[in-house]
């Protein structure tokens, strides 16, 4: 068969892997024939190309009405890991464009995802960021289609043994979605991994589960659960953490975790008032944010009131702060604080 | 006539070669005689120039129509003289054309003799053929430099440095648009990586708030949850302290009332008792029944009266000789056909009872 291709050395700047991109309007419609071949280079090469074409939303946009979408989760479970990798880099770029997601959403892609977890590394490390982004940019769509293809179980089950980075992109998926929907989570034991995870030498870990740990406290099951497990002494030593980052999302947990009165009286017990009292002065605001939540929990039992009482100018303080939201928790704590009965 | 010895055939190729291939001549050519009209055929139409009905030529010099009237003696005769002798001439031409055919092209016909004994051929020309050729190899000296001649003016021009173009003017616009594209591409590129950026911090910042909110909203519920228990709860005790303090005022009450209504109760019943004459003096009746049913009875007469009255039970007594009050288990059984009668009742019984009674 006759090819575009004059003589077989090629121009020198042109990369080889990749398929030619046919003019105009053309290039996908041909990309499209191209990913069905049978042939695997044909697949490889039309594949390389669309990675760099999916960058501009247009295109993925055109993309995903000619239903490229189909075809490519058919190839998500093809046989050459080449193939997978670069069809999950493709589906991760569509991803950060909302035409993308709203198409993933739509055409079910997620469901299939599911079964690239158990892919080696650089597979499962695409999915997985991919699935990141689906969850965590577009709350609340993205969250509710992976709760409902039940990724959540896997996910937590992966969270013991997986390495640091796949870790890592495991509880950014958990704790987007946990925002949306938390039992089936609670349900395969997330806590208690999530507290194994507080003591992890890596920092980005911590953060990330006392994060995940905040979205999990918020059901009441949640909190009761988390009193449970005694992860409330767990979080009040993290709040002496040197990443402001683990030390905003260990009050986050905290400031969830109290609300039920046995979860107060569990952090005053705990000894957790005298560390959030440092963090209300902390430079992040949302760590002053969350230390200022966490102390109104505490402030609303009596035993914490009487402490608080003491050290209700330094809410003061913090009335005029920059964030405004940090002013509003701020005026809130001290009405909590000298409210009487 | 003595004719040459041989025939020298001049070299023509076999088969002939015509220039142009014969063919016959067309019907055009001005051929009186040949012009037969045979009589099958129509009479073809020749061509106006051709045709011998056409008088041609001067026509002041031509016969003014010769056939017209009778022709002149003289004429005739001349006429005929003329005709004799282009016979004889015919005549003669014919008897010196030889019978031999024609030669061929390219050939000529020479008289050979053919005799027994020849002649000597004395006015012969002698004939002797030299041929002369170039040498064909020699060798040629080269062709002299052909150098035409000078003609014309000379004229030189010489591109200046910054004549043609200036490279920096020009490349200006081409250098601005490549390096145009590439900075638009890389610009691109951040962008989009900045974009998910700050979607990301903005999403981030989005969370913190929510999950602020989220927690004082649960605070505020949690707290409202308590302080309504706690209302419900002092409620309930409050409701119950007064329920309780209700119930203990009724059975306060009823309780006064019950001891003001039974207060007087008993002197009630029993003046009613005694006005109705459900009391008996026992001491009466024992000395009526002593008297009224036997004279032979012991002294110990056991009277009772009916169950039906259980206050005035108390108020019966044995009556027996040493007159003390004994419990109502051996108290005087009284007869109930008695009992419709009381007013048979002997005065001295009844005063006997009332002396009893307590």
């Amino acid at each position: 068969m006759a090819h575009a291709r004059i003589s077989a050395k090629l121009p020198p700047d042109i990369d080889p892997t990749k398929a030619p991109i046919a003019f105009g309007a053309r290039a996908l419609p041909k990309l499209n024939e191209e990913l069905q071949s049978p042939e695997l280079l044909t697949r490889q090469r039309a594949l390389m190309a669309l990675c760099d074409l999916v960058h501009d939303p247009e295109n993925v946009y055109q993309a995903i009405k000619l239903g490229f979408l189909d075809n490519l989760k058919y190839l998500l479970l093809d046989q050459d890991s080449t193939v997978r990798e670069k069809t999950t880099e493709v589906l991760y770029i569509m991803a950060t464009h909302n035409v993308g997601r709203d198409g993933f959403i739509e055409n079910g892609v997620i469901p299939a995802l599911s079964q690239l977890l158990n892919d080696p590394v650089d597979i499962s490390l695409n999915a997985l960021a991919l699935s990141v982004q689906v969850s965590f940019l577009s709350l609340p769509a993205g969250a509710v289609g992976i709760v409902e293809s039940s990724l959540i179980s896997s996910l937590v089950l992966k969270l013991k043994t997986e390495l640091d980075e796949i870790q890592e992109l495991i509880l950014d998926t958990l704790s987007g979605c946990l925002c949306v929907e938390a039992f089936e989570a609670l349900a395969t034991g997330a806590v208690p991994i999530l507290k194994e995870k507080l003591t992890h030498p890596s920092v980005a870990i911590r953060s990330k589960a006392a994060r995940a740990l905040l979205g999990i406290s918020i059901p009441l099951e949640g909190k009761n659960i988390v009193w449970d497990e005694e992860v409330i002494p767990v979080l009040v030593s993290l709040l002496e953490d040197s990443d402001p980052e683990v030390r905003a999302n260990a009050a986050g947990a905290l400031m969830n975790a109290t609300t039920t009165t046995q979860g107060k009286y569990a952090a005053l017990s705990a000894d957790a008032i005298p560390p959030l009292l440092k963090l209300v002065d902390d430079e992040t605001s949302k760590v002053r944010l969350n230390a200022i939540k966490a102390l109104t929990m505490l402030s609303e039992a009596p035993e914490g009131r009487k402490t608080l009482l003491n050290h209700v100018d330094l809410f003061r303080g913090q009335l005029n702060d920059s964030s405004e939201a940090v002013s509003r928790a701020a005026k809130i704590a001290i009405k909590v604080i000298e409210w009487k009965p | 006539m003595p004719t040459p010895a041989f025939t020298c055939p001049q070299p023509a190729p076999f088969p002939p070669a015509y220039p142009c291939p014969p063919y016959s001549l067309p019907h055009s050519s001005p051929r009186p005689h040949r012009t037969l009209s045979l009589p099958e055929e129509p009479v073809r139409y020749a061509n106006l120039m051709y045709d011998r009905r056409v008088v041609r030529g001067n026509t002041y010099a031509l016969h003014a129509l010769p056939w017209v009237g009778s022709p002149d003696p003289l004429e005739i005769q001349r006429q005929r003289e003329a005709h004799r002798k282009a016979l004889a001439r015919k005549r003669a031409k014919e008897q010196l054309q030889s019978r031999t055919p024609e030669p061929v092209e390219g050939r000529k016909h020479v008289d050979v003799q053919t005799e027994l004994y020849l002649e000597e051929l004395g006015d012969r020309i002698i004939e002797v053929d030299v041929e002369c050729q170039t040498d064909a190899f020699l060798d040629r000296p080269p062709t002299p430099l052909f150098i035409p001649a000078k003609t014309g003016r000379d004229v030189a021009t010489q591109i200046e440095e910054g004549e043609l173009f200036d490279f920096d003017i020009e490349v200006k616009p081409m250098l601005e648009v490549l390096i145009g594209k590439i900075i638009e591409q890389a610009l691109l590129e951040v962008m989009e990586e900045e974009e998910l950026a700050n979607l990301r911090a903005h999403q981030y910042a989005y969370e913190e708030l929510r999950n602020a909110e989220l927690a004082e909203v649960q605070r505020l519920e949690e707290q409202e949850r308590r302080h309504r228990e706690e209302k419900e709860r002092r409620k309930n005790q409050q409701s119950q302290l007064l329920q309780k303090q209700k119930e203990t005022s009724e059975k306060i009450a009823a309780r006064a009332f019950a001891q003001h209504y039974l207060a007087d109760l008993i002197p009630s019943v029993f003046s009613s008792l005694r006005e109705s004459g459900y009391f008996y003096d026992p001491v009466e009746r024992g000395l009526y029944y002593f008297f009224f049913f036997t004279g032979m009875q012991t002294d110990a007469c056991s009277f009772s009266l009916s169950e039906s009255d259980t206050t005035s039970r108390r108020l019966i007594f044995f009556f027996g000789g040493s007159g003390s009050v004994v419990p109502a288990s051996e108290c005087c059984s009284f007869k109930t056909s008695e009992r419709n009668a009381p007013h048979l009742v002997p005065l001295r019984f009844w005063k006997a009872l009332q002396i009893l009674k307590p």
